[in-house]
């Protein structure tokens, strides 16, 4: 997979039907009711009905995740700081407010 | 619409299939949202999420639905109503200022996590709900109860706003039984300060994401028709929308 995908989904994520996968993620959390509706027939047609209620649990899931990471405040964990650095530095992550919770504990590498 | 029964017919109404373990833990977590907390009572809890989901639909993220369900008795502060419309719709802009100002307005540590946390789980359950292309499930009418108000002795100030319980082996008895006995990353443990809602958080992570033993597996599939690479790309994609570093 190419991870820098997920920040610039202009990218080829080297995933099958990634594109497919891009829209909905982006359309489940956006504001378009039409893009949504689209890209979950996409979804159903790419990679079968049964496949939706599971991109939208892992979209579901995430979100909760999200709220959970940036609410309580936790620094991602000592072992997963060590060995992301330069993924970290290639897709921006360290510009997000949320890093703070991390870069308050912990130097960049 | 009224809900009736248990997790096999809670998205009786969709298009497409749904599992009867994500029905399951949809449903459950809705009867929850109904019960006392730890720290909130039912009609707290209801008024909490209430104003999240109502957050949402102003924000356009979510389409009203005819029956919304119960309502609450409680006339939240609006300083803390301001905490969970961030928190709900405007999730990268959260950060220790929000936690400061839901502590200004009166709540204490656990409060807030728990705060958090059914803000959270309500979002992660509408989110599924628009995904899936149904309405958004009623709330339940809150039941009668006093919240406990019991802080988990082992719980001490680690690297997150509020207290956690350390991973083993420095949990003690109580948390190494929280924790199976096994490593749990931040973003489980963040919610131990209320230990029912770390629970409730592992039972939606568990049957929306991966059975937590799997995680590391990467060729284990826990969705039909969805590789885990396929997954990871949802879930990368959502957590970069949401510039949510961890």
């Amino acid at each position: 997979m190419n991870p820098e995908a997920l920040v610039r989904p202009e990218l080829d994520t080297g995933v099958p039907h990634g594109a497919v996968l891009l829209a909905y993620a982006d359309a489940v959390i956006g504001t378009e009711l039409d893009a949504l509706d689209n890209a979950r027939t996409a979804v159903a047609e790419a990679l079968g009905p049964g496949a939706v209620s599971g991109v939208a649990a892992v979209a579901a899931n995430f979100s909760k995740n999200d709220r959970v990471a940036n609410g309580i405040g936790i620094p991602i964990d000592d072992m997963v700081f060590k060995g992301t650095g330069e993924l970290r530095e290639q897709l921006g992550l360290n510009a997000y407010k949320s890093a703070e919770n991390t870069f308050r504990h912990m130097t960049s590498d | 619409m009224k809900l009736k029964g248990g997790g096999m017919t809670f998205y009786a109404d969709s298009k497409y299939p749904v599992n009867d373990e994500l029905s399951g833990a949809h449903a459950l977590q809705f009867e929850k949202f109904a019960q006392a907390g730890t720290w909130g009572t039912a009609d707290q809890r209801l008024a909490v999420i209430a104003e999240a989901r109502q957050a949402g639909i102003e924000a356009g993220l979510l389409e009203a639905p005819e029956d919304g369900g119960a309502e609450s008795t409680v006339t939240l502060p609006e300083e803390l109503c301001a905490v969970i419309r961030t928190l709900a719709v405007d999730c990268k802009a959260v950060d220790m200022e929000t936690y400061q100002r839901a502590r200004a307005a009166g709540l204490s540590d656990p409060e807030y996590a728990e705060l958090v946390a059914i803000v959270s789980f309500v979002v992660d359950l509408d989110v599924f709900a628009r995904g899936i292309g149904v309405p958004l499930r009623p709330f339940r009418d809150p039941q009668p109860g006093n919240p406990l108000r019991d802080i988990p002795e082992e719980a001490v100030p680690e690297k997150a706003f509020v207290p956690t319980i350390p991973n083993v082996p420095d949990c003690g008895p109580f948390g190494t039984e929280l924790y199976g006995g096994h490593f749990k990353p931040y973003i489980m443990r963040g919610l131990s300060l209320v230990p029912d809602e770390y629970r409730a958080h592992v039972a939606l992570e568990q049957a929306q994401y991966n059975p937590l033993p799997k995680v590391p597996v990467v060729e284990y599939c826990h969705h039909a028709g969805l590789t885990r690479p396929q997954v990871e790309v949802v879930a990368g994609r959502v957590s970069a929308l949401n510039d949510c570093f961890y």
